[in-house]
């Protein structure tokens, strides 16, 4: 992952629904940032997931500091939404309607018109730095939609743009594409977990990204299982049957585990190492059909990921990897 | 008793709730085997099995109505049976048309119109609403004593209660001629102002959309006139069916953070719309063995001494952070017991392999109802 974080502009994290795309993409934005860039972690669909991550209680579309290093921005859909039809004269009608009646009739009739607003927040910030003014960033980090939408999400300036051959908003659709075409600049990451469903969807993801010519460049397995024992798992079994041996060594330490209490420990560390055996069948599965593309493992922690400590944690495993 | 069993034994819907993964769908399967073999006529309502669960359940089958479960060890022949169907949504929605319309030309005329297309397939909302109608179509039937509904991946589960209201909004045809219509059509008593603005309305729609789509919008409303009020009320009767006291919502969530804080969210909205409320399922917990505690000095012994010591605090240690991570859970589902009195838990442990078949339908339920 180093070298996207050192390199990468705009580093797309998408994923399957609750696979971690909010967690890793905080971490990435810290781990980028301890690597001396200047960071900005922006979400869209308005669900303040990164918020608590930072320890804030709500993020808005004002870019705040958040880390060092780090800003952080929650692009409100509706309201960008709303600033859009605002410019097209569009304010009177809105006040007649309800607004939740007038966004649904937009997603219906015109789906993709939200997309395209988030879509251009985001390489707003991610191009800055070729226009003059300050707030520059040298990486956005966006947590963006699950593998599902992403990329109608990603293309939405594009298809909207099909309909207008010339005019601004093809202007901006031929930049966008531009910047997320570039596998110089563009990075798109997939976060994954070690089961079933996620390791497909990761796979059909992956395709679909290549398929519509944006630039894949790794994923992350997060919440793996670690694996402690190592071959010496193959000794479960039989302590299983015949705890003898542990029973002698807690004897001569002096610890007091009774017969009860050793079968409990070896026990438990064989669900823990079938855990780990089915996440490695899994995990293999997903690295053949990644064919060479980066997996990088992320350690499933104990107290759950819900704050910057564990951010900090996911972050380090990330440089490192 | 789990209160889960009380449920399956007398009531007849049973409604899986939760946010996406966390085990909706092999709960709701679960339920509907336990209290097939518990001898109810059952059908379960899935939305989304994992490609080996519809196969063992029989439903790799192109079909959009209940078909029975053939599996080992189920009822041959009553009193309880087990049915399963997976819902597509797009032939439900098709199904609900030519149901409903006036003629078979009115419902060719829908079903021909391309906003109509993208609506039935894409717009956020339409799966829950269909299973919504589904349910409603077989309450209605009276073919079975209990139905075991499965909720859509949504990434709330909020959704499923809303979408009726949103898919109501959305088709009722008179906002949407308000916005669309183009201005001379709009009558003499609207301000001016809003005669502009739906002008600009107009060309914005016209310029994303281009203009053929806002043309097959208008014509869907043309084609729809009449329906719209057939909708309303059946969502109504599918509303008060849920609210029936027969009915009860069973609420899925693993013992994360996030899942639970959408576990709470929607016990309360229950509440708040005088929902049954069934039980919570905690699925997928962590649960640590009892081990007497063993002081550093004796660890640090073990560590000295030979691979049988050192394999011992590595399997102490493994077993401290196995505690750590169940206290963890633990502490979350009080949190959130605190926050939503009087729920009936369950608690499910992590199984050691993927529920993708009626055994493994079994094992999940020993935990649901022991
Ligand atoms: N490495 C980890 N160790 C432990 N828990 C984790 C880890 N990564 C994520 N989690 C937990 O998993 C849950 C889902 O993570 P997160 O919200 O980041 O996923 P997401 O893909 O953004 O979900 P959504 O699709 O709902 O947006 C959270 O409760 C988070 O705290
Ligand atoms: N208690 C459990 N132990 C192990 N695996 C489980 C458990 N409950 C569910 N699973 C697995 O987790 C995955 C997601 O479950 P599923 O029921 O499809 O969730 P949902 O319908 O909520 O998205 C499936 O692969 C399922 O087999
Ligand atoms: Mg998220
Ligand atoms: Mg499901």
């Amino acid at each position: 992952m180093l070298e996207v974080l050192e390199q990468a502009r705009l580093l797309v994290v998408t994923g399957k629904g609750g696979t971690g795309k909010t967690t890793v993409a905080a971490g990435l934005a810290v781990a980028a940032a301890g690597r001396g860039r200047r960071v900005l972690v922006a979400e869209v669909e308005g669900r303040q997931g990164l918020a608590g991550l930072f320890g804030r209680a709500a993020l808005d579309h004002r870019e705040a500091r958040v880390a060092e290093g780090v800003h952080a921005l929650a692009v409100d859909p509706d309201e960008s939404l709303r600033e859009y039809l605002a410019r097209y004269g569009f304010a009177p009608l809105a006040r007649l309607l309800s607004w939740a009646h007038l966004n649904r009739f937009i997603t219906a009739a015109a789906p993709g018109l939200g997309d395209v607003l988030l879509v251009g927040k985001v390489w707003e910030a991610a191009t800055r730095e070729e226009r003059p003014g300050s707030g520059a960033y040298d990486l956005v980090v966006l947590d963006a939609p699950p593998t599902g939408r992403v990329v109608p999400f990603l293309r939405a300036p594009e298809t909207v743009a099909e309909l207008a051959r010339v005019g601004p908003i093809r202007n901006q659709a031929d930049r966008v594409r531009d910047l997320l075409d570039d596998p110089g600049r563009t990075a798109v990451v997939l976060t994954c977990l070690p089961e079933e469903l996620p390791v497909t969807e990761t796979l059909e993801g992956v395709a679909a990204l290549r398929e519509a010519g944006l630039p894949v460049a790794g994923v992350v397995a997060n919440q793996v299982t670690g694996d402690q024992l190592g071959g010496r798992a193959g000794r479960l079994a039989g302590l299983a049957r015949d705890p003898g041996p542990l029973a002698g060594a807690a004897a001569a330490a002096g610890a007091e585990l009774d017969r009860a209490a050793l079968g409990t420990l070896v026990g438990e560390a064989r669900d823990r190492q079938r855990q780990v055996t089915r996440e490695r069948r899994l995990l293999k599965e997903l690295r053949a059909g990644l064919d060479g593309l980066p997996l990088v493992e992320l350690p499933s922690l104990a107290d759950g990921a819900g704050g910057p400590d564990e951010v900090r944690a996911l972050a380090g495993h990330l440089v490192a990897a | 008793m789990t209160p889960l069993a009380e449920l399956a034994r007398s009531a007849r819907i049973v409604v899986c709730c939760g946010s996406g993964g966390v085990g909706k769908t092999s709960t709701a399967a679960a339920v509907a085997l336990w209290a097939a073999e518990h001898g109810r006529r059952t059908c379960v309502l899935t939305i989304d099995p994992a490609r080996r669960l519809a196969q063992a359940l029989g439903l790799d089958l192109l079909s959009n109505s209940p078909r029975p479960v053939k599996a080992k060890g189920l009822p041959a022949r009553g009193p309880g049976s087990l049915d399963a169907m997976m819902l597509d949504m797009r032939r439900t929605f098709d199904e609900v048309i030519e149901r409903y319309a006036r003629d078979a030309d009115q419902a060719d005329r829908i079903l021909a119109n391309r906003f109509y297309q993208r609506l039935s397939s894409t717009l956020a909302g339409t799966q829950e609403y269909m299973a919504m109608e589904k349910l409603y179509e077989l309450h209605e039937s009276q073919r079975y004593d209990l139905l075991v509904v499965d909720t859509p991946p949504t990434r709330s589960a909020l959704d499923f209660l809303d979408a009726p209201d949103n898919l109501n909004e959305l088709l009722d045809a008179r906002a949407f001629r308000l916005l669309i219509a183009p201005a001379q059509r709009i009558g003499r008593g609207y301000l001016r102002g809003l005669n502009l603005a739906t002008t600009a309305m107009t060309k914005m729609v016209r310029r994303v959309t281009g203009s053929e789509l806002l043309a097959e919008v208008g014509e869907f409303f043309a084609a729809f006139e009449g329906m719209y009020d057939g909708f309303k009320e059946r969502a109504g009767l599918v509303y008060d069916q849920l609210k029936h006291p027969s009915t009860a919502f069973v609420v899925v969530a693993t013992p994360d953070g996030a899942a639970l804080r959408e576990a709470a969210y929607f016990a309360g909205r229950l509440a708040a719309d005088r929902m049954p409320l069934g039980a919570l399922v905690v699925n997928r917990i962590h649960q640590a063995g009892p081990v007497p505690p063993v002081p550093a000095a004796a660890r640090k012994r073990l560590r000295a001494d030979g691979a049988d010591g050192r394999l011992l605090a590595d399997l102490l240690e493994l077993h401290d952070g196995l505690e750590t991570l169940a206290a963890a859970e633990q502490r979350r589902v009080r949190d959130l017991l605190d926050r939503v009195p009087n729920l009936g838990v369950v608690q499910v442990p992590l199984l050691s392999d993927d529920v993708h078949d009626v055994a493994g339908l079994r094992r999940l339920g020993a935990h649901l109802f022991a």
